[in-house]
């Protein structure tokens, strides 16, 4: 039994490691061009020189610092509007237009607008992450509401449940785990929303140096700050994928 | 027969006036913003220049639409759309029926592709502008990167998520492997499969739009970009619109194909 669930993760720290190790000797070998794909040992050289120097800190706390404003903000308007929603079909059925515009428009191209409003930098980025991410947490809190076992409520009704008795011991429960796949997918918007922020309106963080060493084609600093943004990406979906599964796991599938 | 036809039509009835009572909100919602718009600025309590109003961006849309070169941005951005999506489904779809079929490889691929799923596509941006210019094949990788993998994932997914019983079934009536991919593998995994289409769908639009903004020379990014760094807000808001009804439409007819498959499957 051990055996079989180590597998997929030996093979994959493998796969890993091949791929590092190809990449380096193509670079090596002279079989690809180090201008443009660089190679991990540069990579990892320049990672551990700006830890020292600091620059690594700063471009991580400034995109971090965004990241959990613009995400918690949309966390807790999301799910308060979800759930306002889903209590009032009046508050649902305005909403909807709007939120279906914010889920397909490309609401990065408002950031020359947003800068106007707020100014380049961090308050911008803060902005397009909560606008990217929220319509997805809110969506999904709605969904959630509604798919709540109706079997559930009217058993609780009839053991003389009050109101809020239904939101707290029964609606809130039986949602949570949806609730929480809809974070899941938020996370990822709301990181777009850092990077790209970053790329177009900012003057600091992990997408600016990106674009700022692109434009210099300084290929090796530029896949150091792409590499911590990946690390990033996979620790939160990862982390909110475990809660997920905590929440989840009472459930009994029917 | 008579009572129950009844039950019936009064359910009919709750439902059709549910569906007109929720349009007639959600219209009424709109054009309550719509009127907000367009009044704030002439009170004085917003500035238009940074706002706009309905009317201005209704006349840059005409603007836009008879003047010259517009159709030549739409035809580039459709084009590295319609080829970066294209070779996303035609290189996802069969990428994801084989790791499907193969746990070894499957677990070997997984990690970096769940990597790259956890990252923001756009991200890659910059490093793709370095690879391949600042014409047309930036937009289209970016477009591919960010449709492909959705569509991969799911259609791994698809083929994981299959009743085993239906394949053993299939072979126990002498089914070859071939039979058994075209017969039952591909219709089974089809629903998850135009799952993620639809899900690389808004991601590949995005990577196109924003590659432009990010640099190109041509394309409805480039003028997003332009003129939002002239603050013309209406043209602005116009282009922004016109993406956003592409998106939505695109999306909406994967998701009545989508629909009709699974009513198909029961």
């Amino acid at each position: 039994m051990d055996g079989w669930k180590m597998k997929p993760v030996v093979l994959g720290i493998a796969s890993f490691a091949v791929m590092l190790l190809a990449w380096e000797s193509a670079v090596r070998l002279g079989w690809v061009n180090p201008f443009f794909v660089s190679q991990p040992s540069a990579v990892a050289a320049t990672l551990s020189r700006t830890a020292k120097s600091g620059e690594l800190e700063h471009n991580l706390a400034v995109s971090l610092g965004e990241f959990a404003v613009g995400y918690g903000l949309s966390v807790f308007v999301g799910i308060l509007a979800g759930a306002l929603a889903a209590r009032f079909r009046t508050i649902e059925y305005a909403l909807d237009p709007f939120l279906w515009f914010l889920y397909s428009a490309p609401l990065i191209a408002f950031y020359p607008i947003f800068v106007i409003w707020f100014g380049l930098g961090v308050p911008t980025v803060i902005a397009l992450t909560f606008l990217l991410s929220f319509p997805q947490i809110a969506a999904s809190t709605l969904n959630a509401f509604q798919n709540v076992n109706p079997g559930l409520i009217r058993a609780a009704r009839a053991f003389g449940a009050t109101e809020s008795d239904l939101l707290w011991k029964v609606a809130l429960p039986a949602s949570v785990p949806m609730v929480i796949a809809g974070l899941r997918l938020g996370i990822g918007r709301a990181l777009m929303g850092v990077v790209v922020g970053e790329l177009f309106g900012s003057t600091a963080g992990l997408g600016y140096s990106i674009s700022y060493y692109g434009g210099l084609l300084k290929t090796t600093d530029l896949i150091a700050s792409l590499a911590v943004i990946v690390v990033l990406g996979v620790l939160c979906t990862q982390g909110l994928s475990a809660l997920e599964a905590r929440f989840d796991s009472w459930r009994v599938n029917d | 027969m008579k009572l129950t036809r009844s039950i019936y039509l009064t359910a009919h009835n709750a439902a059709s006036r549910l569906c007109a009572q929720r349009t007639l909100i959600s219209t009424l919602a709109v054009v309550a913003f719509l009127a907000v718009w367009e009044l704030a600025p002439r009170t004085g309590a917003v500035d238009a220049t940074f706002t706009s109003q309905p009317r201005r961006v209704m006349a840059a849309g005409w603007d836009i639409v008879t003047s010259g070169g517009f159709l030549n941005d739409v035809s580039v951005s459709l084009a590295e759309f319609a080829i970066g999506f294209g070779l996303a489904i035609a290189i996802g779809v069969p990428v994801g029926l084989v790791l499907g079929r193969f746990p070894l490889l499957r677990n070997i691929l997984d990690p970096p592709i769940m990597a790259i799923y956890a990252t923001p596509h756009l991200a890659l941006l910059p490093i793709i502008v370095v690879w391949l210019g600042i014409g047309m094949q930036s937009k289209i990788a970016v477009a591919f990167v960010g449709g492909v993998i959705p569509i991969l994932v799911n259609t791994t997914a698809g083929v994981r998520g299959l009743e085993r019983s239906w394949i053993v079934a299939a072979r126990s009536f002498c089914a070859s492997s071939w039979d058994v991919f075209v017969k039952v593998i591909l219709p089974g995994s089809l629903p998850s499969m135009t799952l993620g289409i639809r899900l690389g769908l808004s991601r590949a639009v995005l990577g196109v739009v924003v590659g432009e903004m990010y640099q190109s020379q041509a394309g409805l990014g480039n003028k997003v970009m332009r003129y939002g760094s002239e603050f013309r807000t209406d043209y602005l808001l116009f282009y922004v619109l016109l993406i956003s009804v592409f998106g939505l439409a695109a999306t909406t007819a994967v998701r009545v194909f989508e629909e009709k498959l699974w009513t198909a499957g029961k």
